[in-house]
């Protein structure tokens, strides 16, 4: 896991939660973990495929998801509903795309999947042989983490699949 | 959309990938088509595709199931979901998922996955929100392993939306 990742997802989640949610976040310590996330209630996960590739969630509890999708929404929700659920990863999507952008700045492109939401707490995840560079992110309607299990492609350069074969190769 | 052309390159993959590596043949459920979250059983391996086909893959099971199918993957009985049980169940969605873009890539849909990611917890739920999930049960003398595909061919302008074409130098 390289540290180098970390800025361009820490910088897109600051302005998209300023932007779209007028919330102000502020960077907590940094770790690196290896072992299993221990999920809380709601966990947005979204992977990275080409110069950089693999996955990146973002866990909070269901208050703090409420909260964020109704400043997003601009309306007062009550629970996690679809509503919420589909607010909060929207926000997930917006975030790793807009890192994804300043990622393909510095030399690295790379094309986010759609993301997944998991409702659970205490569910596990693991990222295998990815370890995780962890940041906490706090603000007044709660704490958001970054889980960040990325690493730079073996065939960096050589996105084999994603370019188009010709269909009569000239001799 | 999902859309059940992109079915059958999936179970074709695992019954190849089983048979290959487990020496497992696989019977095919019944076909379901979801749009609610998926209550997940006890292990979930899960990769994304990106590219002209689009969304997630799901392979979900009990553990005495992963635990059956690792013991003959690698040859030596496991009592315990351990991190090479782990790796070894995540590996098989993993060349199941790469067998399979590759005969989407022969029915021109080029695509590249993600790597696996693993989920434990019994009945937590996953949503792919918009998208919808066919759902294929494989039956195998190991016990049951359930196919969630939430795929779409992505829309033409979209495909390429932050992917930046290499240039030649």
């Amino acid at each position: 896991m390289n540290v180098k990742y970390l800025i361009p997802f820490v910088e897109a989640a600051y302005e998209v939660l300023k932007a779209e949610a007028h919330i102000t976040m502020t960077r907590g310590e940094l770790s690196l973990e290896k072992s299993p996330y221990v999920t809380d209630d709601v966990t947005v996960l979204i992977s990275l495929v080409g110069d950089v590739q693999g996955t990146v969630f973002y866990g909070m509890n269901a208050k703090t998801c409420v909260a964020i999708s109704s400043a997003i929404m601009g309306e007062q929700l009550k629970e996690l509903n679809n509503l919420a659920q589909s607010g909060i990863a929207e926000l997930g999507n917006v975030i790793t795309g807009r890192a994804s952008v300043k990622l393909s700045q510095t030399g690295f492109q790379s094309t986010i999947s759609p993301p997944t939401l998991l409702l659970a707490k205490g569910a596990t995840i693991s990222t295998l042989d990815f370890a995780r560079l962890v940041v906490p992110l706090t603000s007044d309607v709660g704490n958001i983490v970054i889980h960040l299990a990325l690493r730079e492609s073996a065939t960096k350069g050589a996105n084999a699949a994603l370019l188009k074969v010709p269909s009569a190769p000239g001799v | 959309m999902t859309n059940v052309k992109f079915l059958n390159p999936f179970v074709d993959a695992a019954a190849e990938v089983l048979k290959a590596e487990v020496q497992l043949s696989i019977r095919r459920g019944n076909l379901s088509l979801q749009k609610s979250a998926m209550t997940a059983d006890d292990v979930t391996v899960l990769l994304s595709l990106v590219g002209q086909v689009q969304g997630v893959v799901m392979y979900g099971m009990s553990t005495t199931t992963a635990l059956d199918l690792v013991s003959r993957m690698m040859g030596q009985e496991f009592t315990e979901f351990d991190n090479l049980a782990q790796s070894g169940v995540a590996e098989l969605g993993n060349v199941i998922t790469g067998r399979a873009t590759i005969k989407l890539s022969e029915a021109g849909y080029q695509s590249n996955i993600s790597p696996p990611t693993l989920i434990q917890g019994h009945s937590i739920q996953v949503s792919t929100l918009d998208f919808s999930r066919i759902v294929v049960p494989l039956m195998t003398e190991s016990g049951q392993i359930v196919v969630n595909l939430a795929l779409r061919e992505s829309p033409p302008d979209s495909q390429d939306r932050n992917f930046v074409p290499i240039s030649v130098p």
